[in-house]
């Protein structure tokens, strides 16, 4: 490795940490009890503490979300790589992203005035 | 002293075999290993015959071995023209300017600073092309723990790619 490879894997490594607050900025923080599922479609709102199944409908397909024991997870989906199945539960930080089929799930961001805010 | 039509010969193989080499690895990773869970990341083993293409034949031998594979590709895993075959040429051309980018710099990149580039440009422009395939800013949440797995492949393609270029002659393509 040359010096300017050293200093090119500490640039990488740099820009994902400093992604990393970023992120969290952008998602807020999340409520654990209610997920978003956003599809073409549009939005559903999806309690976490009742076990359920929800189909969204996709660009290409059907993606099918699963609630048990408090958290969300994607089941089966129509696209080829199936990344958002793969994901496994939905965490803070961690979205499921189902690109090709346009539909994302993530914990939905309390809001400002929540009573839980004030009380953390 | 070979000719310059004996040379461009040479050159017009040698791409076609590296785009052989490409489909293969592309197609051998699609099918055998399994996306890792975030953000559909990959170790990107094709990127190795282009970091070859571009070290041998040069940049713009290298955008056509990546394109020609990422089209291949897609049309034997069967997802030419989806949004998914979207991402991977999105992510392939990013790599590409990425990389010529570096190797522009001369000797002050190796070959595995050219792979970590490509690799970290990849995942950046797929991101923010599902960002917009999406409809929100989702994806690029993602972007931490992707570019944090792009460092990794790119450090092991970057190595693979160092140690092929070691045991192979450099073909001579204008004289010999």
């Amino acid at each position: 490795m040359t010096r300017g490879d050293t200093v090119l894997v500490c640039l990488v490594a740099a820009m994902a940490l400093f992604a990393l607050p970023l992120s969290g900025a952008l998602a807020g923080a999340p409520a654990q009890d209610v997920a978003v599922l956003q599809g073409p479609a549009g939005v559903t709102r999806v309690p976490l503490d009742q076990d359920a199944s929800y189909v969204v409908e996709g660009s290409s397909g059907e993606v099918v979300f699963k609630v048990r024991d408090g958290a969300l997870r994607c089941v089966t989906s129509t696209c080829p790589d199936h990344v958002c199945v793969r994901s496994g539960l939905l965490r803070p930080g961690a979205p499921i992203v189902c690109a090709p089929n346009g539909v994302t799930a993530t914990l939905e961001a309390r809001a400002e005035g929540d009573l839980d805010a004030i009380s953390r | 002293m070979r000719s310059h039509a004996d040379s461009q010969t040479t050159s017009l193989a040698l791409t076609a075999v590296l785009v052989a080499v490409a489909v293969c690895l592309g197609y051998a990773e699609a099918v055998l290993l399994p996306t890792m869970p975030v953000a559909g990341v990959r170790i990107g083993l094709a990127n190795i015959a282009v970091v070859m293409a571009l070290a041998f034949l040069g940049s713009g031998r290298a955008l056509l071995v990546s394109v020609v594979r990422v089209v291949l590709v897609a049309a034997i895993t069967g997802t030419l023209g989806g949004p998914a075959f979207v991402f991977a040429l999105s992510g392939a051309v990013a790599a590409w300017l990425a990389m010529c980018a570096v190797a522009r710099a001369g000797h002050l990149f190796s070959v595995i600073g050219w792979s970590v580039a490509g690799s970290a440009a990849h995942v950046s422009a797929q991101l923010l092309v599902a960002s917009f395939f999406v409809g929100s800013a989702v994806p690029l949440l993602m972007l931490p723990a992707s570019l944090g797995l792009a460092l990794a492949t790119g450090l092991v393609t970057g190595h693979l790619s160092r140690l092929l270029l070691s045991r192979i002659p450099s073909p001579s393509l204008s004289a010999a």
